[in-house]
């Protein structure tokens, strides 16, 4: 490396520090955090114990929170991958101002906050909004759902938000098809189905995973969801995690929760990443 | 013969169906935004779309609602302080990172969007201890920390993809051609990748603009920001005055978007 690359290196130090000081080095702490003692006049104490951790593996109501952070977390991705794969498919085919439009419809979310995505959901599902005025029109329902602060609108508006990071990646893999391989399928004398199952979707794998994975792991530590819409009665995760260091000030409890929240997903990334190695390989060859 | 007017028969029967799904999905992903807008405008008393009857009262109440007003002029602070100094950083880090090569150029670009990767709730908890103990705790100061570092690696993954564009070869002859780094950064660099450094400005704006776990959890002492004042806003009182803040952010997005589109082009973004 020359003289001037260099120093060129040296620009990348505001952006380095910058990560480094406040997230790596703070997340880092966090591990420290939840091994402190509960404090009275601070909102945590000075020496060390590993308490917190046996309290919230030994205690069946943090198991609850946990397993029910997990199914929904598993059930919105699972949703959202069913949801998004048309869309991404209907994306990829097509084109010119076409395209920008679809593009601009996937981003323009995105580019809203969850808090207001989460809001206008409590406005379409009131009893007397648009969804139940909607499905008592078409005779579908006799009188109306009562559908606010229940888990069912907590899984459907966090796979409202988190479609656009299935839908991207699923679009780029589906485009990357070489559209040769498909007509050469079916003139092998595969149907549509099995073209699809045979060699589009092995082949659009590469954007189901990362799909997968995100999804994942930012709808199983999502906070505002389940705070707006899940109501007083139902705890996740997150929002325990939250009540513990902004409501009751335990800061080393809530540091222990959030540890064994980011355990459990790794875990659960690493299983899907080891049960798909299969597949990806195969979208490799 | 047979298989072909199989699939003939398959398609006419398949075609309207996909249609039909591919139409109630994106139903499904504007309904909420749609039905903000719509009932922020209603003339009645109460949150319904439809809107009964237009008037821009809703409107009225919010910019007479001090609570709400203040935590829109912070986000707006906020998110633009953020911008202005996320792309000064993402600019330097995209120079930097344009001379690393091999495996160490991938650890690059993870590290510098791990605040894209890792949960915004695990980093918000980092830093409100943190803060605390370098006594930031619950001041303005560490809440803009924070929306920085939320914000940094959109207007990173932004420059770099512009950065990316410029020909090595312009760089090389305007070096031969005597011109400093400093020169051939401001002359020749900063005009081409211009476009791209104000998109990763504007998503960061917008992503400051929308954070809520961060602020939620880095709150300053008696200042809000235009989320949390809607959130609790929200938890007392279910007015459309609620639906025209949103809208306002709604606007404000849609607005970025298009100006993303009108500087880049959105696939390139995206």
């Amino acid at each position: 490396m020359t003289r001037g690359a260099r120093l060129r290196l040296l620009l990348a130090l505001p952006a380095v520090a910058l990560i480094f000081v406040f997230m790596v080095l703070p997340i880092t702490n966090m591990v420290e955090m939840s091994f402190r003692t509960l404090g009275t006049t601070a909102p945590f104490g000075d020496s060390y114990t590993t308490g917190h951790y046996s309290r919230i593996l030994s205690d069946g109501y943090y198991w609850q929170v946990l397993l029910r952070s997990l199914v929904t977390a598993l059930l919105v991705t699972l949703l959202c991958l069913l949801v998004s794969y048309p869309i991404a498919w209907h994306m990829s085919k097509a084109h010119g101002f076409k395209a920008v439009m679809l593009y601009a419809l996937i981003a323009s979310p995105l580019m809203t906050g969850v808090l207001v995505r989460n809001f206008g959901w409590m406005i379409v599902t009131a009893l007397n909004g648009p969804l139940n005025e909607t499905l008592l029109g078409l005779g579908i329902i006799e009188r109306p759902l009562r559908l606010l602060f229940t888990q069912g609108l907590v899984v459907l508006a966090l796979v409202h938000v988190f479609v656009p990071f299935m839908v991207l990646p699923i679009n780029n893999a589906l485009r990357n098809i070489p559209p040769a391989l498909v007509e050469a399928s079916s003139s092998m004398g595969a149907n549509r189905w099995q073209a699809f199952r045979d060699v589009i979707l092995p082949l659009s794998f590469p954007g189901i995973y990362p799909g997968v994975i995100l999804v994942f792991v930012l709808s199983i530590a999502a906070y505002v969801t389940p705070a707006l819409l899940g109501g007083q009665m139902v705890s996740y995760m997150p929002t325990l995690i939250v009540a513990e260091l902004n409501g009751t000030f335990r800061w080393p409890l809530g540091s222990a929760l959030a540890i064994v929240l980011a355990v459990v997903t790794l875990i659960c990334v690493a299983a899907f990443t080891l049960l798909t190695a299969k597949l990806m390989e195969k979208s490799r060859a | 013969m047979t298989d072909q007017t199989n699939t003939f028969g398959n398609r006419r029967v398949m075609a309207p169906a996909f249609g039909l799904l591919i139409v109630l999905l994106y139903v499904f992903l504007l309904a909420p935004l749609v039905t903000i807008v719509g009932a922020s405008f209603t003339g009645g008393l109460l949150m319904r779309f439809p809107p009964e009857g237009l008037s821009l009262q809703w409107y009225r109440e919010f910019f007479a609602r001090q609570d709400l007003v203040d935590g829109l002029l912070m986000s707006l602070r906020i998110g633009t302080v953020t911008a202005v100094v996320t792309t000064a950083v993402a600019i330097m880090a995209g120079l930097a990172g344009q001379v690393i090569s091999g495996r160490w150029s991938g650890w690059f670009q993870i590290g510098m969007t791990l605040p894209l990767l890792v949960p915004e709730l695990l980093t918000a908890i980092g830093l409100l201890f943190f803060l605390y103990k370098i006594e930031l705790g619950k001041s303005v100061i560490g809440l803009q920390i924070g929306h920085i570092l939320m914000s940094f690696p959109y207007a990173y993954v932004s420059i770099v993809a512009a950065l990316r564009q410029v020909p090595v070869s312009l760089e090389e002859a305007s070096a031969s051609l005597g011109a400093s780094g400093w020169q051939t950064f401001r002359l020749v660099i900063l005009p081409l990748v211009m476009p791209g450094v104000a998109m990763g400005g504007i998503f960061a704006f917008i992503n400051s603009f929308d954070l809520y776990t961060v602020s939620l959890l880095l709150k300053p002492l008696g200042g809000n920001t235009l989320p949390l004042a809607l959130f609790d806003f929200l938890t007392y009182e279910f007015k459309p005055t609620a639906a025209a803040a949103a809208t306002i952010s709604i606007l404000l997005s849609i607005l970025g978007v298009a100006l993303v589109q009108r500087l880049v082009g959105l696939q390139r973004a995206f």
